[in-house]
């Protein structure tokens, strides 16, 4: 069967390329929300208008920026109806009234975010109420996440939901088991702060460009301070995400194995023109490290209007190690000492900046905002690129993919009994899978390797007795694989 | 129909579509006339040095960016609940427009982006480079008008398929003959004229009140003047809309007849009329404030001939076969109520104070009037069409026997005679069987058994 391609980039590129911009953009969406509500109760409470100003400002670039991802969701809407139809219409099909909830929701948000900010003078007798309206916002985004995020989570873990048979067995508009599926909380709670953080320094990140770009001392102590407010709302949010990624790396394990096994070992898509991307974005996150620990430790005694508890930037720090060490088992230590030099260049990098610009934090903002930009697009890249080219449950995503098996149920009227029944997919075996399922639950296939040829039958029984799950005939299958010295 | 159908809980699936889409045409609409107003209002200011067009242009553009988020909200809602309903039609539809949409996302970016950051934004930064500004205000029109001629394209197909309608593993992407389809020109010129009449309309009703309340003596000058200029504009710009119309309706006689009748008497033809009727109280209002403001005479001739040029367009209008005793009574009513209606503008001119209260609330009641007459208009459009999504190709899955059965009658036997539905009424009671049998065995009619057993039944059960 032929189907529409999308010319030099492919389909699929096509999809991602709009679909990493609009994700980039709607982070920094919420992340903006979040940050000016902040910003504009500390003025209100400070009763210190410098706040209110910057709150201002960032509102109106958070509208403009709105509306570029609303646009981009529209590209992504037609380009995938178009180029992925099957697809598509199946989502359709099963999550129809997730989605029409989302689509209530964006309005919802539009319509409030235009009001907040338009309105922002008008309602300047009435700023609890102008509060709340803008407080409103971070929920909002919050709830139409939650409801992309069941989808996106269903497309790389689809766990109980029941798409493989929505089209005949009647799941019309929801799908309970599958918008809740495995990955979905971990999801959620990974992309929410990550947006805070990456809002909150995108902001910082800006300020830092406009403390280089204005002359008057007025302006530049104001973009400073709000700069220095945006590093904090962001790097506040920070603290969570190695717990949460830590989670949400093991739900994959056991969910999406195959996924999960691209991210660590750098297969599949995840390693795309020789480069691992998964890789480079934990580069970007360890060099976000390395400036912020940098950054408090450089300014964490001076005499500022507001400071985070140093406490708070150690906990960060320790949890970040957490993060890379347990990685690490299951990867490898070679990342874990590329992420620590990566570190070090980034506290580094800081110390000069801060050094060059006699305090000012201008340079560290502007590198903070980039860096966060590139860490967000990278983890949607890998996230979507881990997903193996045929999910399970639903023919998603590879053109290679549309459709024979499926299409041609699609567009015909369809009698569930009489569509002859699909031969069930025979289960991956073998001694390489079985080496690359049961091993690397506890370490990583380095440590396989660094064993000889002699005696692994030993090894083997030495694992079950350590409590490795195997029947005999798959610690024989292993056995003779890893002694006939193949590759795994 | 082939995927399963989600049933819509509340009111049916088409009353769904139809309250999204006509909360989201409204702003579209006022938003891609404002675009084109507002740059021509800013460079008239610059040319004449009167601050008065760069404020007016200015408050259109903020109202446009008031709207623009909701509007596009909505507008990403028309085809997510599409593809949910109807995703046979829109798949298919996708595939034969594929290019289109994805530079109608490409416009809708660049429009964005010179509206926002290149005109919005910078309007006080700019005013030493007038004219940069108004390019950008330009090329936010440009682009606005290139979605709208995407989607006008889009809608007009499935009223006029130029082309067949692909089924979705057959890819096409493309088709020249699909997107110039025959009416697409006549819709894009009759919704730009409409879009900028209603608007320009209600925008001088809104300054009329907002004139009305003002207590400084400079804003009442300013909103007085306002009023004056956005209404004589809309209202002159009406007068393109017969012609276009006319030439529109023409089109479909012949490209689409049962969409015609479906207007012309048959089951649409209740609103078409209801439109009328806002036109008619849009045009009476309308052209007694010209007349009674004592504007310039240029501007009052333009409307006397916008007003005979009507005549003309009703004197040669297709087949409309509403009122009883035949055309004659038709025409000589018209007549009478014209030539009257400019004998009377005439006469009684210079006859009031201008803007003395009730005068706002009038020009208000244009504005809606005007509102309501393009709203219904696309009401009729789409109402028009039904059984089908795409003419005469794909019938909506939800679609009644009583609908396939009535595009059926009208397919087979109105076209030969070239009569209005209403010729059905005149024949109430008349054995139909007989009717259609003497039909068929004079050969006038290629109608199977089947076709001539739905018809009859059609027939006998609403006649």
């Amino acid at each position: 069967m032929t189907h529409l391609q999308f010319p030099v980039l492919g389909a699929k590129w096509a999809i991602g390329t709009i679909a990493l911009f609009h994700t980039a953009v709607a982070s920094l969406a919420i992340g903006f929300a979040f940050f000016v509500t902040i910003a504009e109760i500390l003025g209100y409470l400070n009763k210190d208008r410098r706040f209110d100003q910057i709150a201002k400002r960032v509102q109106l670039i958070h509208v403009c920026v709105y509306n570029i991802g609303t646009i981009n969701a529209i590209g992504l809407v037609f380009l995938l109806s178009s180029l992925f139809p099957q697809f598509w219409s199946q989502i359709f099909v099963q999550f129809y009234w997730a989605i029409i909830v989302e689509e209530f929701l964006f309005f919802l948000l539009a319509t409030t975010l235009t009001f907040h900010y338009f309105f922002w003078d008008r309602l300047w007798g009435h700023k609890k109420l102008h509060i709340f309206l803008g407080a409103m916002l971070t929920p909002l985004f919050f709830l139409q996440f939650y409801i992309i995020n069941g989808l996106g989570g269903f497309m790389l873990t689809p766990g109980a939901g029941v798409a493989q048979k929505s089209l005949l067995t009647g799941v019309l508009g929801w799908d309970k088991l599958g918008f809740y599926n495995p990955s979905f909380l971990m999801l959620t709670l990974h992309r929410t702060l990550a947006n805070f953080s990456y809002g909150g320094f995108f902001v910082a990140g800006i300020c830092g460009a406009m403390v280089y770009l204005t002359t008057r001392p007025k302006q530049v102590e104001y973009y400073e301070r709000g700069g220095r407010l945006a590093f904090y709302v962001g790097f506040s949010s920070f603290l969570s995400l190695p717990i949460i990624g830590y989670f949400y790396a093991h739900v994959l394990k056991y969910h999406a194995q195959q996924a999960y096994v691209n991210l660590m070992w750098g297969r599949g898509d995840v390693v795309a023109g020789g480069v691992d991307w998964w890789w480079l974005k934990h580069v970007c996150v360890a060099l976000m490290l390395g400036v912020c620990l940098m950054y408090f430790k450089k300014t964490g005694r001076e005499e500022k209007p507001f400071a985070l508890p140093g406490i708070m930037v150690y906990t960060v720090t320790i949890f970040y190690l957490m993060f890379y060490v347990a990685m690490g088992m299951v990867m490898t230590w070679a990342f874990f000492w590329y992420m620590l030099a990566a570190g070090v260049v980034g506290a580094a990098l800081c110390y000069h900046l801060l050094g060059y610009h006699q305090g000012s934090g201008r340079g560290v903002y502007l590198l903070i905002g980039v860096l966060s930009f590139l860490t967000v697009m990278l983890g949607g890249y890998v996230r979507e690129a881990s997903r193996p080219r045929f999910v399970d449950r639903i023919s998603a995503y590879n053109d290679v993919f549309i459709p024979d098996e499926r299409q041609q149920y699609l567009m015909v009227d369809v009698n569930p009994d009489e569509i002859p029944k699909l031969p069930p997919k025979p289960k991956p075996t073998g001694g390489a899978v079985l080496i690359r399922e049961k091993c690397s639950g506890c370490h990583t296939l380095e440590r396989v390797k660094n064993y000889g040829f002699e005696h692994w039958d030993v090894i083997v029984r030495q694992m079950m007795a350590y409590g490795l799950k195997l029947s005999h005939q798959q610690a024989d299958e292993i056995v003779a694989y890893l002694e006939s010295g193949k590759p795994y | 129909m082939d995927l399963p159908i989600i049933e819509t809980p509340i009111a049916p699936r088409w009353m769904w579509m139809e309250e999204v889409t006509y909360s989201h045409i409204p702003i579209a609409t006022l938003i891609t006339a404002f675009l084109v107003i507002a740059p021509i209002f800013e460079y008239i200011g610059f040319r004449k040095k009167d601050p008065r067009y760069d404020r007016l242009a200015k408050s259109m553009v903020f109202f446009v960016m008031i709207l623009y988020s909701p509007g596009a909200a909505l507008g990403t809602g028309i085809p997510i609940f599409i593809i949910g309903m109807w995703p046979e039609f829109w798949s298919r539809w996708a595939n034969l427009f594929y290019w289109p949409l994805f530079y109608q996302f490409l416009f809708f970016l660049l429009d964005v982006i010179f509206l926002f950051f290149g005109y919005y934004l910078t309007w006080d930064r700019m005013m030493d480079r007038k004219r940069l500004h108004i390019f950008f205000g330009v090329m936010s029109a440009i682009f606005g008008l290139l979605i709208q001629a995407v989607w006008d394209s889009l809608g007009s197909y499935m009223t006029t398929p130029g082309a067949p309608f692909p089924m979705v593993n057959d890819p096409v992407g493309w088709s020249a003959q699909a997107f110039f389809n025959p009416s697409f020109p006549y819709l894009f010129f009759h919704r730009f004229f409409g879009n900028i009449s209603y608007t320009m309309l209600l925008l001088g009703g809104v300054f009329a009140l907002k004139y009305w309340r003002q207590k400084q003596e400079e804003e009442k000058v300013y909103f007085g003047w306002a009023a004056d200029l956005t209404f004589s504009i809309g209202f002159m710009c009406f007068f393109a809309m017969p012609f276009i119309g006319w030439s529109f309706a023409k089109l479909l006689q012949q490209q689409s007849p049962i969409v015609f009748h479906s207007i012309m008497g048959g089951h649409a033809s209740s609103f078409f009329l209801l439109k009328m009727g806002f036109i008619a109280i849009m045009i009476l209002l309308g052209a007694v404030y010209l007349f009674k403001r004592r504007q310039r005479k240029a501007l009052l001739y333009a409307a006397t001939v916008g007003l005979a040029s009507m005549y003309l367009t009703f004197h040669f209008h297709p087949a409309l076969d509403w009122l009883p005793g035949g055309p004659l009574v038709w025409r000589a009513a018209y007549t009478v109520a014209i030539g009257g209606f400019l004998v009377y503008l005439w006469f009684s001119r210079a006859g009031e104070m201008p803007l003395r209260p009730r005068w706002q609330w009038v020009m208000f009641s244009v504005g809606i009037a005007a509102f309501f007459a393009f709203a219904l208009g696309g009401f009729v459009r789409e109402r028009s069409r039904q059984p089908y999504n795409v003419y005469l190709t794909l019938v909506k899955p939800e679609a009644l026997p009583v609908e396939t059965d009535r595009a059926l009658t009208y397919q087979k036997c109105l076209g030969c005679h070239l009569a209005s539905p209403n010729e059905f009424e005149r024949h109430k009671g008349a054995n139909w069987a007989q009717i259609v049998q003497r039909e068929r065995e004079m050969g006038r009619a290629q109608i199977t058994d089947q076709e001539a057993k739905r018809i009859v039944n059609y027939l006998e059960e609403n006649f």
